[in-house]
């Protein structure tokens, strides 16, 4: 990657920590964000009420649930899916007040589908603490057909909707929670540079 | 700078210190179209020399027949408002600029909270109309000093009803900010105009309660401050001019022909910045535009509400 080049629409993510000017904070984890939420309960907790939600994800090996509940001092609930989190998200939300800070920690899919239902609410990802965890395995949505295909780790991926070789690019699309993909061969067919893992 | 001539239609005293004028335009057709929350600079000729000040436009931006400001006559005025309240008549005729939007409603709030003081009233009322047309949630707070003072009230309580909230300082009434802005639903906007305590107290709040930055608006126009005379060069249009007392540094560059680039005149849009090529004294920063480390490197100056102390200043106009 050439120094000094940045790609507006790329997302950055942080270390989750704790914002003290705040009414409440909102921490929501899956799979290996669960140690990201461990971290954030080791520095000095906030004084505002603190709710938890974390579900397991079937790509990180360890579940944190069950240390979660050992260190989360109150507000934490635990769920089975992340379908059910968002559930409980919706019903959350609504409830809550201004100054209420959000941090969420998980792979990116997860991130932004979080994202996407924050917003609905008004509340803007560039407010958010975003901690990337476990992966950095990209969702990439193909622009020739428009599917979206999960996991990509190398720099080249296949569409899952039309099997064109894709070229994964930085381009990130915020609604979508997946970076662009174009056809890599379009002009050569059949003429593939190397395929490299470098999103492990 | 593209100017629209209007004639004064109606002017009514509105409390003891606040007058309002309904603009129409000159030839009679309809104005440019606004949105709520802006403003447009008056441009007056008081003996001789161009006055501009900037106003809020009060009335619907559905109704663009007129145009409506008020202006709060100022204490220490440096003559703009006092001109306005005793000199301008019925029929007259002057130059405004077209409307500009520094303070305009966030689309995607899904309530807003309009806090204003006193005279910072004004880019609310055309707010509102805004808000009530779109039949968004919102809540409007005023606080004033005493009764007589409270103008537009009978208005604003028949127009927002219990949307509407006031405070009369002389009856001890207090807004309370921690109470308001404790426990507003997410996605909720915050807007304050009025005078500077106020705007302070609300932003200091807000941010303490931890919202966002793009949640929280004011507006604050400030009026250039009597200052000491100085001179100053301008390089490309190799003159040198005096700055007077009660001159701004901007209205002394447009006094001597040169032309410009303003849009506030208030110190908080940034259109008016100009570089600083030389100086051997010290810039006296009055704009809320410039972050505190360019206002130390003194190489930018805005022109509309700030002036200096030296013997050279020279600047890239
Ligand atoms: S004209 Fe807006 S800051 Fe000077």
């Amino acid at each position: 990657m050439e120094r000094g080049y940045w790609i507006r629409s790329k997302p950055v993510y942080t270390s989750l920590m704790w914002q003290e000017k705040a009414t409440s904070h909102l921490v929501v984890a899956q799979g290996s964000g669960g140690m990201a939420v461990l971290k954030i309960f080791q520095q000095m907790h906030p004084k505002q009420p603190i709710t938890v939600l974390y579900a397991p994800s079937s790509d990180s090996i360890v579940d944190y649930a069950s240390t979660l509940k050992k260190v989360v001092p109150e507000g934490l609930q635990l769920f089975d899916s992340v379908q059910e989190m968002l559930t409980t998200l919706k019903e959350i939300l609504p409830t809550m007040y201004m100054g209420m800070r959000v941090y969420v920690a998980g792979s990116e899919g997860f991130i932004w589908t979080i994202a996407e239902s924050a917003k609905e609410f008004g509340i803007e990802d560039i407010d958010m603490i975003k901690e990337l965890t476990g992966t950095l395995a990209r969702s990439i949505y193909c622009v020739h057909c428009k599917a979206i295909t999960h996991n990509i780790t190398t720099n080249i991926g296949k569409c899952a909707g039309c099997e064109r070789m894709l070229f994964v690019r930085d381009h990130f699309s915020r609604r979508l929670g997946a970076y662009m993909g174009l056809m890599v061969d379009a002009e050569s067919p059949g003429q593939l540079p190397e395929i490299e893992e470098i999103y492990p | 700078m593209n100017m629209i001539n209007i004639k004064v239609a109606a002017i009514e005293q509105v409390t003891p210190l606040v007058k309002h004028f309904t603009f129409v335009n000159k030839d009679g057709t309809a104005l440019p179209a606004f949105s709520g929350g802006s403003h447009v600079v008056v441009s007056l000729d008081i003996n001789g020399r161009v006055h501009r000040n900037p106003y809020s436009l009060m009335g619907s931006p559905e109704d663009t027949s007129a145009y409506h400001i008020s202006v709060r006559k100022q204490e220490k005025s440096r003559g703009g408002s006092e001109y306005m309240h005793e000199n301008v008549a019925v029929g007259m005729q002057f130059k405004i600029t077209y409307p500009v939007n520094l303070f305009s409603l966030a689309k995607k709030g899904r309530k807003h909270i309009l806090i204003a003081g006193g005279i910072g009233i004004t880019p609310f009322m055309s707010q509102i109309a805004d808000l009530k047309r779109t039949g968004a949630d919102y809540e409007l707070h005023y606080a004033f000093r005493s009764p007589e003072h409270g103008a537009f009230v009978s208005e604003l309580e028949q127009g927002c009803g219990t949307k509407f909230h006031c405070y009369t300082d002389s009856n001890g009434e207090r807004l309370n900010l921690d109470e308001l802005l404790s426990q507003q639903p997410l996605g909720t906007h915050v807007y304050v105009c009025g005078p500077n305590s106020m705007v302070v107290a609300v932003l200091e709040k807000a941010r303490n309660f931890g919202w966002p930055e793009n949640h929280i608006h004011s507006e604050q126009f400030l009026a250039p401050p009597i200052g000491e005379p100085f001179k100053m060069q301008l390089a490309r249009s190799n003159k040198e001019i005096l700055v007077p007392a009660e001159m701004s540094m901007l209205e002394a560059i447009e006094a001597a022909g040169v032309e410009a680039d303003f849009l506030c005149r208030g110190g908080v849009c940034g259109r008016c910045e100009l570089q600083v090529l030389e100086t051997d004294g010290a810039l006296m920063h009055n704009d809320h535009f410039l972050t505190d480390a360019e206002k130390a490197s003194c190489k930018k100056i805005m022109p509309c509400v700030s002036r200096a102390k030296c013997e050279r200043l020279v600047l890239d106009i």
